[in-house]
């Protein structure tokens, strides 16, 4: 039931604080620190890879790391500047970054369905749960730092800042496991690594837009 | 009360830094903005509560506001956000339908950028089964009944028709 206007507003002015405007800059900076400090955390705790601490990292290592990194980044960015609505604003970046790590899994899952079609079962390792358990705890820093940026700004879009912020937080979270993650295999990294950030995009889309709604 | 678009962006900037004055101005020029944007696509009776909800999230998040862009798009986007929201309530058994007779706005007469972030332009965007569906539940107050009869559509297609226009509609709020 609305109350009289004036009383209204003069009850908004009342209650009037000087307020800082949320920049993309300090947002990407705060996610930048939940990536960095998950990469630190987990180098720490884990082994760090031994052909990264001899300075000669493996191209697939490289490639598929990089790639990781580059979708939190872009997702992160995304979601960062969801918390500002704006009317005219696209924010498709993203996608194609997102699109471009998705050859990883996507053809890793060809490469296990043409051999079984032809007879031949590739095994899979199952040692790719640790890296999936661990990037999607480690991916949660990341979560949270965008969950709490969101919550201060007012996403247009709930489930779509839901689900950028799951796969922001998986791909995090992988790339600090790429970092301790012993294989260069490429089902390894296309199946287990890119399943920790499908993960993290479906729990994100489930869970973050009941926490941002405003 | 009317104030343009560019003192209105001068003083959401005034407002951020805890400028009173500034914002009672800011408030009664943007409830002006909202009365305008909302009355072709809500029932009279509505305007008032959802103007004032929108007010009110206006004060929550203002810090969402970046100052050194127009403040209209952000407004609109926040006024689409909170319209959006209340077509999800469901008012079925309202009584008044829209009268013909409230005076709306020329588009028309409307500057360019107003055009674009009107919610007829929101509206444009869905599929013309959607747009009816929602626009004779949801905003004229009829029933699914009634609305299925006017329509020639199914009952169960105009709820199906209805939830997914409204998803559309949210995932639309910044875009069209």
């Amino acid at each position: 039931m609305s109350t009289n206007p004036d009383v209204f507003m003069e009850e908004l002015v009342g209650d009037l604080r000087p307020v800082r405007p949320l920049h993309q800059r300090i947002g990407m900076a705060w996610a930048c620190l939940a990536v960095g400090t998950g990469a630190v955390l987990l180098s720490s705790v884990l082994v760090m890879r031994d052909d990264l601490v001899a300075g000669h990292p493996d191209p697939m290592f490289l490639t598929s790391a990089g790639l990781f990194f580059v979708l939190a980044l872009a997702t992160s960015w995304a979601v960062v500047d969801m918390a500002r609505p704006w009317v005219g604003t696209r924010r498709d970046g993203w996608g194609w970054t997102a699109l471009m790590a998705a050859v990883l899994p996507l053809a890793a899952l060809g490469l296990v369905i043409l051999n079984w079609a032809g007879g031949n079962r590739l095994s899979v390792d199952s040692d790719g749960q640790e890296c999936l358990g661990i990037g999607s705890v480690i991916g949660c820093l990341t979560a949270t730092a965008l969950v709490l940026w969101l919550r201060r700004g007012a996403p247009s879009c709930p489930r779509r800042a839901g689900l950028l912020t799951g796969v922001a937080s998986g791909a995090a979270g992988i790339f600090a496991v790429s970092l301790c993650c012993p294989y260069n295999d490429f089902l390894h990294i296309g199946l287990w690594h890119g399943m920790t950030v499908v993960l993290g995009g479906a729990i994100g889309r489930l869970v973050v837009p009941r926490l941002i709604r405003w | 009360m009317t104030v343009d678009e560019a003192t209105l962006t001068h003083l959401a900037g005034l407002a951020q830094r805890g400028d009173r004055q500034a914002y009672a101005t800011f408030l009664h020029g943007s409830r002006a903005w909202l009365l305008r944007y909302f009355r072709r696509r809500i029932m009279p009776d509505q305007i008032e509560d959802l103007v004032q909800d929108t007010l009110l999230s206006v004060h929550r998040k203002l810090a969402s506001y970046d100052p050194s862009r127009p403040v209209v798009p952000w407004l609109a986007a926040i006024a689409r956000y909170r319209f959006v929201d209340h077509l999800r309530i469901a008012y079925r058994n309202a009584e008044d339908a829209l009268d013909d007779d409230f005076p709306a706005v020329a588009i028309d007469d409307e500057p360019a950028l107003t055009a674009r972030l009107s919610l007829d332009r929101l509206f444009e965007a869905l599929p013309d089964a959607q747009q009816r569906a929602i626009e004779l539940v949801k905003i004229e107050g009829l029933s699914i009944s009634e609305a299925s009869a006017s329509t020639g559509q199914s009952e169960s297609l105009v709820k199906v028709n209805i939830h997914r226009g409204l998803k559309r509609l949210a995932a639309l709020i910044e875009r069209a």
